[in-house]
């Protein structure tokens, strides 16, 4: 069957975009960017990594634009990139020399380097501090600038993976540095079986709920046992690019925040001799869909028959863009085929009686 | 000053701060032209995962990137993030360091240790944050 072009509601479409402000335009006051990068700056996290790009400002706009909505932000970003063109792959970036704000470890409770909490919300009373976050504007900034300008000066340090001293004891399988060119998701369409780059790219710009919640299929009997995590760790990452024409020099890009995570699980061999690992990697501080790319990664990796271990299932469905434009194109108009619906469900209904 | 160290200085560096370093080397009489106008462009990270040791992509960065000549010598500067006048500056700044004529070193180095000093300061923060464990029961530390 053909698709049938028709015509009617411009006026109607227009009116409807303009009353979308309209739902933006009940209060006098404007949402300032740079408020929302700082004080928003979890719900951002999410939006650049489901996007695939790490861009604050942009993200905080885009929020501002769409009425916070992810996956319409997530929209607004990934069209903006595809009008970029890509010049430039950083060198390999290395998370072995990141500067560390959080380094925990669910496996071992001495770490080479200790165990650093950072900023988390684990250890809080899940209180609306009424008083607190009514208060003006701008007390925070001032509080922390004198508490930071009283501190004194401790050196970075850089913290080896929990995961090394497994591998040194041989109780987790080592493999040769592997320097073949990574699959890039964003230009050629997905094959199965997938390599492991493009397993792992696919999911680090997957939906944060689509990987929570089949991590916690996993969990709960729908996949393996119960996997520990054996660190987690975030902080930030340096970026460089070559310098050109010279070797040996490179160019300085920035660094971004990301989330790091390695689980130990059972291992499939046979005799149980060893342990098998997981790995997610996500931007910004997004624990749970690092813990969640790490316990899929090696519920993938084991195969079975579970959602959570089907390769073509994980990848082809946690795309945020992909699945809401699916779900959303069912509400645009299906007047000929539904027509079609009823003429079957009609005809039946004449022959049965 | 190796590339890594001085576009590391430059990137962290207040935007005006920079920009009036540049517009100081451009006012020292050196011939500049712009060759290539500031433009964003997209950088795609690349990273090592340590379960395979193998190479992926993590997603992408915007970046602002420049060249410039200067006195015959060449300058880039590549960037995160969308500030077309800082990146410029940032070029000419390079170009200054590869003709041989760029005399602002010593103020680089003054920012670079106010910098480490600030990302110090935060680190001391962190710090604060790390566990000292204490076994409260010897028969359960085992």
């Amino acid at each position: 069957m053909a698709y049938v072009a028709v015509s009617g509601g411009e006026e109607a479409i227009a009116a409807s975009i303009q009353l979308l402000d309209y739902y933006r335009s009940g209060s006098e006051k404007e949402l300032d960017i740079d408020a929302l990068v700082h004080q928003l700056g979890l719900m951002i996290d999410k939006v650049m990594s489901e996007s695939g790009l790490y861009a604050k400002e942009y993200a905080a706009l885009a929020l501002k634009q769409c009425e916070g909505s992810t996956e319409e932000a997530v929209f607004l970003l990934r069209a903006y990139r595809s009008t970029l063109k890509r010049s430039h792959y950083t060198n390999i970036a290395d998370t072995k020399a990141m500067r560390i704000i959080r380094r925990i470890s669910a496996a071992f409770k001495d770490i080479p380097g200790g165990q650093l909490l950072g900023a988390s919300y684990d250890y809080t009373h899940r209180l609306i501090r009424f008083d607190e976050e009514r208060s003006s504007g701008g007390r925070l900034h001032e509080t922390f600038k004198k508490i930071l300008a009283d501190q004194q000066p401790e050196a970075i340090q850089s913290y080896g993976r929990v995961s090394d001293m497994l591998k040194k004891e041989g109780l987790l399988d080592t493999y040769p540095q592997d320097d073949t060119m990574p699959y890039d998701v964003t230009e050629k369409l997905l094959e199965f079986p997938a390599p492991r780059s493009a397993r792992l790219q696919t999911m680090t710009r997957a939906d944060t709920g689509f990987l929570s919640g089949l991590a916690y299929s996993v969990l709960r009997g729908f996949g393996q046992v119960h996997p520990t995590v054996g660190e987690l760790r975030c902080g930030y990452l340096e970026l460089t690019i070559p310098y050109p024409d010279a070797e040996g020099e490179s160019i300085y890009l920035g660094e971004i925040l990301i989330t790091e995570v390695e689980t130990f699980a059972q291992s499939s061999d046979e005799d149980g001799l060893k342990l098998a690992s997981g790995y997610g990697a996500v931007f910004g501080r997004n624990e749970n869909k690092a813990i969640a790319m790490a316990v899929i990664d090696r519920e993938i990796e084991r195969g079975g028959d579970y959602a959570a271990q089907d390769e073509e299932f994980v990848l082809m469905h946690g795309d945020c863009l992909e699945m809401n434009g699916f779900i959303s194109h069912l509400k645009l108009p299906h007047y000929v085929t539904f027509q079609s619906k009823l003429d079957a469900v009609r005809k039946t209904r004449r022959n049965t009686k | 000053m190796n590339k890594k160290r001085l576009f590391q200085i430059l990137a962290r560096a207040d935007r005006e701060e920079v920009i009036q370093l540049g517009n100081k080397i451009k006012q020292e009489c050196h011939s500049v032209t712009v060759v290539k106008q500031p433009e964003k462009t997209l950088t795609m990270i690349k990273m090592r995962e340590p379960v395979k040791n193998s190479l992926f992509y993590l997603g992408e960065i915007i970046v602002t990137e420049a060249t410039v000549t200067m006195d015959g010598s060449t300058g880039v500067a590549v960037t995160m993030g969308d500030d077309f006048d800082k990146t410029l500056s940032m070029a000419m700044i390079d170009a200054a360091c590869n003709a041989g004529v760029f005399h602002y070193e010593e103020l680089l180095i003054a920012w670079e240790s106010e910098q480490h000093l600030q990302i110090e300061k935060e680190n001391a923060m962190m710090q604060k944050t790390k566990v000292d464990f204490h076994s409260m029961d010897s028969e359960v530390s085992t």
